[in-house]
C-alpha cells in the first residue's frame, strides 16, 4: 500500500496496488449501471420492511468520517491554530471523496432516479431535514471543490488568488454547512419516535450527532495523519497530535455527559439496569467509542503519536455502531424479516469506496498534497 | 418509562413553544382546513364480518392487480405494491376481531412532514395524496410512518410509492371512498371526520360493554382520518400505543429552532472566534 502514497513521481510505471483497487471499482461501475437499469428491488435485498439498506448506513457513517475536512477547518482557521494547515488539503481532499461516495451512493439509492433533481426544484418541503440536508451536502460539496481546487489549479500553473483571499469566508460556509447537516442527520430520526428503539430516540439527536461528527472528524484526522507520515517519512508533529488529542477528549466528554445526561432525563437509565440485546449494545457502543477513546487520551500514551491514533480507531467503532443501530437495528418493524445486504449492494459499497481510494492515490502521486518534508514543520 | 420520557418532551416543548407559536401561523399551509372537516372514515370491528368487500371495491376502483397466494386467488397477508387495504384476523383464545388495515390519512402526517419533495401533500379535503411526478424514491416516508403503512414497488425498474388515498379522485366528485360506499354491514362509514367522533361516541354511550371505551385515531398522533372501534385491545390490531402529540411537532419544533439559530449564530461564532484568535487569545502559544 505505501506505494499508493509515495508522491511526486509521475515518471514512475502505475504502483501494483492500483490494480487491485481499479479492478474494484470497476466492476462497481458496472453493477451500479446494472442497479439501475435493473431497479432497486432486482438487486437489493432492501424490502417494504427494510425500505433503507447498508446503503444508508454507509452513508450516515462516512459522513462524519469525512468531516475531517470540516473539524480540521474549524480548528485551522478559526482556532488560529496555524500548525494544523499542513493537514487541511489531505482531509479537505478525504472529506471531496468521501461525500463524493455519499452521493454517487444516494444516487444509485433513490428509487426514481431520471427525477433526481427535484430534491433541489421547488416546490421544496421546508420542514423536512431530508430536504435541508440535501441542500446543505451539495453546497458543501461546491465548498471543497473549491478549497481543493488549488492543488490541481497550481499543478496546470494557473493561479486562483481569489480562492486564497476568500478562504476564511469559503471555509466559514463550510463549517456553517457542516454544522447545519451533520446535526440534521440524527433529526432525521426524530420522525421515526415510535420506531426507534428508546435508547436512541432523543430530541438531543441533532446536538448528539454534531458532537459525534466532531470527535469522529478529529480520529479520522489522527488516524490519517498518522498513516501517510509514516508512509511518506515526514517527521511526525507531535504537538500537533498532542492538541489534536486534547481537543478531541474534550467533544468526547461533551458528547459523553450529553448522552448520560439524556439517558437520567428520559428515564432510560433505568432500562440499562435491564440487559437485552440492546442494553449490551448501547453500552457497547459508549464504552468503545467514548469511554476507551477517552482513557486512552487521558493516559500517558497521548503523549505518543500512538494515543489519538488508537482513540480514533475505537471512536470510529462507536459512531458505527450508533449509525448502524439509528438506521437499521434499532428501528422496529413488525414482521422483521431479517434484512442481509446483497452481494450487489456490498460490492458497489466495496467499489465505491475502492474508487476513492484510488483517487486518493493518484492525487498524492502526481500532485503537491502534503508540504515537503520540513516545511510547515518548524515552529 | 414513557411516561418520563414525555415529560421530558413537554419540557422541550415548552422551550421550543415560543419559536412554534411564532412560526406555525406562518408556514402553515394554505388553505388548511378544521380536522373535523376533513373526510375521514370510521371503522367499527365489532361490525364488520370479514367478508372483503371492501378490500375488492378497492383492487375495481384502483385497478390493482389481485394477489395469488399459493394456488388462493387474492389472499394477501399485508399491505403491498397491490394491496392497499386488507381485512386481517386478529385471534387469541375467545377473543377475536378483524381488522382494516389502510392508510390512517393522519391529521398532521409524519410521512408528509418528511418528504423532501412535497410528493406526500395533506390535502384540504382530508386524503393523504402521492404525486409520483415530485417523488424521487427516497423512501423515508415508509421509515417515518407510525403505523407502516407506504410500500414500494419493487418489482418495477422505477417504483413508485404506493399507499390507500381515501378514494381522493372520488371525494373531488363528492362521493365516499370506494370500501366505505361499499360494506355492506355499515362496519365502515365515512364522513366528516368531526361528524364520525360523534356517531363514534354515541355508540361508545350506548353500548359501554360493547366497546374498549375509546375511539383509537380521535386524539392519537394528533388525530387520524380513519378511525376505529372495536372490542380488544386497539394494540391487538396493529394500532400501536402512541400518544396525543402529532408525530412531526417535536421534530418540525427543533428544526424551527436550530436551522435559523445554526444560520444565524454559526456565522456569529465564527467571527468571534477570529477576532480572539487574531488576537491570539485562544493560542496558548501566541
Ligand atoms: S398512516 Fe402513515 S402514510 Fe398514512 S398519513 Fe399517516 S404517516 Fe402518512
Ligand atoms: S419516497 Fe417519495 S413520497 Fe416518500 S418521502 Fe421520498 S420523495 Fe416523498
Amino acid at each position: 500500500m505505501s506505494a499508493l502514497l509515495k508522491p511526486f513521481k509521475s515518471d514512475q510505471p502505475i504502483p501494483k496496488s492500483f490494480v487491485p483497487l481499479l479492478a474494484f471499482t470497476l466492476l462497481a461501475i458496472g453493477l451500479a449501471i446494472y442497479r439501475l437499469y435493473a431497479g432497486l428491488g432486482a438487486t437489493t435485498n432492501m424490502s417494504d420492511h427494510y425500505p433503507w439498506g447498508i446503503w444508508i448506513t454507509v452513508d450516515l457513517f462516512l459522513i462524519p468520517v469525512a468531516g475531517a475536512a470540516f473539524t480540521i477547518s474549524l480548528i485551522s482557521y478559526y482556532f488560529g491554530r496555524e500548525r494544523y494547515h499542513t493537514i487541511i488539503r489531505p482531509a479537505v481532499l478525504a472529506g471531496f471523496l468521501g461525500y463524493g461516495v455519499v452521493g454517487v451512493l444516494l444516487f444509485l439509492d433513490i428509487g426514481r432516479w431520471p427525477q433526481f433533481y427535484n430534491i433541489l426544484v421547488p416546490p421544496l418541503n421546508v420542514h423536512s431535514f431530508l430536504e435541508e440536508i440535501s441542500i446543505c451536502v451539495t453546497l458543501y460539496t461546491i465548498i471543497l471543490v473549491i478549497e481543493i481546487a488549488p492543488v490541481f489549479l497550481e499543478k496546470w500553473g494557473i493561479q486562483a488568488k481569489w480562492i486564497d483571499r476568500w478562504i476564511l469566508w469559503i471555509a466559514g460556509a463550510g463549517i456553517v454547512l457542516s454544522t447545519l447537516h451533520q446535526s440534521s442527520l440524527g433529526s432525521l430520526f426524530l420522525l421515526l419516535r415510535y420506531k426507534l428503539h428508546p435508547l436512541w430516540w432523543t430530541p438531543a439527536l441533532p446536538v448528539l450527532f454534531f458532537l459525534q461528527a466532531l470527535y469522529t472528524g478529529l480520529g479520522m484526522t489522527a488516524i490519517a495523519t498518522n498513516i501517510v507520515w509514516k508512509m511518506l517519512n515526514i517527521p511526525r508533529d507531535k504537538e500537533l497530535y498532542r492538541r489534536l488529542g486534547q481537543v478531541m477528549s474534550l467533544v468526547l466528554s461533551l458528547y459523553f455527559a450529553v448522552k448520560v445526561g439524556d439517558w437520567m432525563g428520559s428515564g432510560e437509565f433505568a432500562t440499562l439496569m435491564h440487559p437485552d440485546p440492546y442494553v449490551i449494545i448501547a453500552l457497547l457502543e459508549v464504552f468503545l467509542g467514548v469511554i476507551v477513546p477517552l482513557v486512552i487520551l487521558f493516559s500517558r500514551l497521548s503523549s505518543h503519536s500512538a494515543g489519538p491514533f488508537w482513540a480514533g480507531v475505537f471512536a470510529l467503532m462507536g459512531t458505527f455502531i450508533n449509525r448502524l443501530v439509528i438506521t437499521w437495528i434499532g428501528v422496529a418493524e413488525p414482521s422483521p424479516i431479517p434484512y442481509m445486504p446483497s452481494w450487489i449492494e456490498i460490492f458497489i459499497t466495496v467499489g465505491l469506496l475502492a474508487g476513492a481510494f484510488l483517487v486518493y492515490g493518484v492525487v498524492v502521486r502526481y500532485f503537491k498534497l502534503f508540504p515537503d518534508p520540513g516545511e510547515g514543520h518548524s515552529h | 418509562m414513557s411516561l418520563s420520557r414525555r415529560d421530558f418532551l413537554k419540557v422541550v416543548g415548552a422551550t421550543a413553544g415560543t419559536a412554534l407559536v411564532a412560526a406555525q401561523p406562518v408556514l402553515a399551509a394554505p388553505g388548511t382546513t378544521d380536522p373535523n372537516e376533513y373526510v375521514g372514515m370510521l371503522y367499527d370491528a365489532t361490525k364488520c364480518v370479514g367478508c372483503n368487500a371492501c378490500t375488492n371495491a378497492c383492487r375495481q376502483w384502483n385497478k390493482t392487480t389481485p394477489e395469488i397466494v399459493e394456488g388462493l386467488y387474492d389472499a394477501p397477508q399485508q399491505l403491498s405494491a397491490d394491496t392497499w387495504t386488507l381485512i386481517q384476523l386478529y385471534q387469541d383464545g375467545e377473543a377475536s376481531s378483524f381488522v382494516k388495515r389502510q392508510c390512517m390519512h393522519c391529521v398532521d402526517p409524519a410521512c408528509v412532514s418528511g418528504c423532501p419533495v412535497e410528493a406526500l401533500k395533506k390535502s384540504a379535503a382530508g386524503p393523504v395524496t402521492y404525486d409520483p411526478n415530485r417523488c424521487i424514491g427516497c423512501r423515508y416516508c415508509m421509515y417515518t410512518c407510525p403505523f407502516h403503512v407506504p410500500r414500494f414497488e419493487w418489482k418495477e425498474v422505477i417504483p413508485e410509492i404506493t399507499k390507500c388515498t381515501l378514494c381522493a379522485d372520488r371525494i373531488a366528485e363528492g362521493n365516499g371512498p370506494a370500501c366505505a360506499e361499499r360494506c355492506p354491514t355499515g362496519a365502515l362509514i365515512w364522513g366528516k371526520r368531526g361528524e364520525l367522533i360523534a356517531d363514534g361516541e354515541s355508540r361508545l354511550a350506548a353500548e359501554p360493554t360493547r366497546y374498549i371505551n375509546k375511539i383509537y385515531g380521535k386524539e392519537d398522533v394528533g388525530g387520524t382520518g380513519v378511525m376505529y372501534l372495536s372490542a380488544v385491545a386497539f394494540e391487538h390490531l396493529g394500532l400501536p400505543k402512541v400518544d396525543n402529540t402529532p408525530v412531526p411537532e417535536i421534530s418540525e419544533a427543533i428544526g424551527n429552532l436550530f436551522l435559523p439559530g445554526i444560520i444565524v449564530g454559526g456565522p456569529l461564532v465564527l467571527a468571534a472566534l477570529h477576532s480572539i484568535a487574531k488576537r491570539g487569545g485562544l493560542d496558548e502559544e501566541a
